[in-house]
């Protein structure tokens, strides 16, 4: 049945390699944006994460501590450009996800993409919707309608300009007057092969950033999932990057242009994506002092800086809750106060760092928890025996193979009471530390069971 | 949970290419795609040129996020490799392992390792007090070795061994003869009957 499949796909469908997941080696499903620019699998990502210090990019090493949310406009893109080899992932991952009883978020897709209104539609909710809503399975109802008004706007103001702008690339492909290599120009011939079929193409409403409502250029996808251009990117006076859609705040500044993205669109897009370019240089030049200033900020501005984020369980003052994340802004492990969730009952729970507490709407989590907003909140203090141990193993750990992965540290957490200090619940960590112990010493049990909380 | 998918995907990249890079993986026997052999070149202008070196993997449960367990099975003369159990001190096979490595780029690293020692982190220490102290005999032993366990020639040298145990020769003695002798079996036989 798969290989039948497998066979259909390879027939059907050439996957260009900016879009094959460097984890599972297939294409991208759900994909997330890496602050370095690195695009990987929902699930790749998660499980490439350590749950007791900072994670690294797989490719290039670059630390990071919060997991980002989904982005949406490349899932889109990629279900639009092989909806067959999307849809067999989609299946792949469901039979993951049972198997582990956690989930990845739903991405509400309101109508088949057929024509280019549909296709605008795509974008409002790829685009102009907080991730929160677009994440929410009961608030599907709501994004459908937010999408369709973003649509609608979009429409008046860009009316046919996007099929011109399709035709104009269906010119350029069929005169094959450009430069490609292999594996894109497969891509390409198959795309104008296809465009007599029932196959949608890809236009430049599916790529569109967000606050200049133009054709990306050098995108950046932010913790949010949200896609700018690099250049419609500041770092306001409070030096706190917050995304123009969803308000939530970007950790550790600008993130770096998604590279698989900007070639995918320089070769996709040649003639509008050059003039993007000419445009944003003549603008360069005419002020060049913010370009420099926007370096500079580049350059001076992190929130995290990666040497602060010395070991923290050496340091008493700091609470660092091993294996869990905050289910709003993806921090990974959280350090802090801790917010947990008295009433999801999913497995994976759902908590909140304390920022996230304080600030911003507890909306559901990342693992598709049915949370609500009724839902009551407790705090968690973090375990010093635990610490202890933790330290110990993760001592030999440091010399041993491999980075564990330690799943569900706290999912049979006894602690129900409020434990402001550290130090108050040395009592009933014993329990806990051997649970973990058990679980770190059966490798095979914790790569089966691959889920923290987040 | 192995990843199947992957490693099949993984065997296949990299046998595509084995004619030009030398580099080729296989089954180790049976259908299981958790313990393979992977097959290297000795790097040019190294004392292991013209060898094929053999290295048995196993693909742990955790793959790709734990790293793939690597040893050499071919016997050779390296400071970071164990003279013994092959075993291959390499900081990507141990903590420096992402996820995004593979198989292929883990041998390629192996090879590299061949051709640039290592020997401050030394996995046998005799080899590498012998490549700091006296770098000629070193690359006399490693070519040596290289003549006698990596060539195809030498293929089938445990198989000669055995033979001359069962001829009633010690095991150390026959293999330092076929040693001596650069894998002759007749040769080997007439010096240690000598």
């Amino acid at each position: 049945m798969e290989a039948a499949d497998e066979i259909e796909d390879q027939a059907d469908e050439q996957i260009c390699d900016s879009f094959v997941c460097c984890v599972c080696l297939d294409l991208l499903y759900k994909p997330i944006v890496l602050a370095c620019g690195h695009v990987s699998c929902f699930w790749c990502v998660h499980r490439c994460m350590n749950g007791l210090r900072e994670s690294h990019c797989p490719i290039c090493r670059h630390p990071y501590h919060h997991f980002p949310t989904i982005c949406q406009m490349l899932h889109f893109l990629l279900l639009k450009m092989y909806p067959v080899t999307y849809k067999r992932r989609g299946t792949q991952t469901l039979e993951y996800e049972k198997s582990i009883d956690c989930f990845s978020p739903e991405i509400k897709d309101p109508v088949h993409a057929t024509s280019d209104s549909e296709k605008s539609n795509h974008q409002g909710d790829a685009g102009q919707l907080s991730p929160t809503d677009a994440r929410e399975p009961s608030s599907s109802l709501s994004s459908l309608r937010e999408g369709q008004a973003a649509a609608n706007m979009e429409e008046q103001r860009f009316p046919p300009s996007f099929e011109c702008v399709c035709l104009n690339q269906l010119k350029e492909n069929s005169s094959g007057g450009l430069e490609v290599t292999n594996s894109d120009a497969a891509e390409e011939k198959l795309k104008s092969g296809k465009d007599n079929g029932a196959q949608v193409r890809v236009s430049i409403a599916d790529m569109l950033c967000v606050a200049c409502i133009q054709l990306l250029y050098r995108p950046v996808v932010l913790n949010c999932g949200h896609v700018f251009c690099e250049t419609c990117i500041s770092i306001p006076a409070d030096e706190k990057l917050r995304c123009h859609v969803c308000q939530s705040l970007h950790p550790n500044g600008i993130p770096k242009v998604c590279l698989e993205l900007h070639h995918f669109l320089e070769i996709q897009f040649p003639t509008e994506y050059e003039l993007r370019r000419n445009t944003i240089k003549q603008v360069d030049s005419q002020q060049e002092a913010p370009h420099i200033e926007s370096n500079k900020q580049r350059d001076h501005l992190s929130f995290t800086p990666e040497e602060n984020f010395s070991p923290p369980w050496g340091d008493h003052n700091v609470h660092v809750h091993f294996g869990v994340g905050c289910d709003f802004c993806g921090m990974f492990p959280i350090i802090g106060n801790r917010y947990r969730c008295k009433d999801c009952v999913e497995a994976i729970g759902f908590d909140l760092c304390g920022d996230c507490y304080n600030t911003r709407s507890k909306l559901p989590g990342r693992f598709n928890q049915q949370h609500t907003p009724e839902h009551s909140f407790e705090v968690v203090g973090s375990n010093s025996i635990r610490r202890t141990i933790l330290r110990l193993i993760m001592g030999q750990v440091e010399d041993g193979a491999a980075a564990p992965n330690i799943p569900e540290i706290d999912l049979e957490n006894p602690e129900n009471a409020i434990h402001p200090a550290d130090d108050n619940v040395e009592v009933d960590g014993g329990n806990e530390s051997v649970s973990f112990l058990i679980s770190t010493s059966n490798p095979q049990e914790q790569s089966d069971e691959q889920s923290p909380p987040m | 949970m192995v990843d199947i998918a992957r490693v099949q995907k993984e065997l296949q990249e990299c046998n595509k290419d084995k004619d030009s890079s030398g580099i080729s993986v296989k089954l180790k026997g049976g259908n299981s795609l958790t313990h393979l052999v992977g097959s290297i070149p000795g790097p040019l202008a190294t004392p292991y040129e013209g060898g094929t070196f053999l290295i048995d993997i196993v693909i742990p449960d955790g793959y790709p996020f734990e790293p793939p367990k690597m040893q050499f099975v071919t016997r050779v003369w390296h400071p970071n490799i164990s003279s013994q159990s092959g075993a291959i001190c390499l900081d990507i096979l141990k903590k420096e392992w992402s996820p995004a490595l593979t198989i292929k780029t883990a041998l390629v690293s192996i090879q590299a390792l061949l051709s640039a020692p290592e020997p401050d982190d030394p996995q046998d220490a005799v080899v590498a007090q012998q490549y700091l102290k006296d770098y000629q005999t070193f690359a006399n032993t490693a070519r040596y070795w290289t003549e006698a366990y990596a060539k195809s020639s030498s293929v089938g040298i445990e198989e000669k061994v055995r033979r001359l145990v069962e001829m009633g020769f010690p095991e150390v003695m026959a293999k330092d003869a076929l040693d001596a002798v650069g894998g002759d079996e007749n040769a080997a036989l007439e010096k240690l009957c000598s």
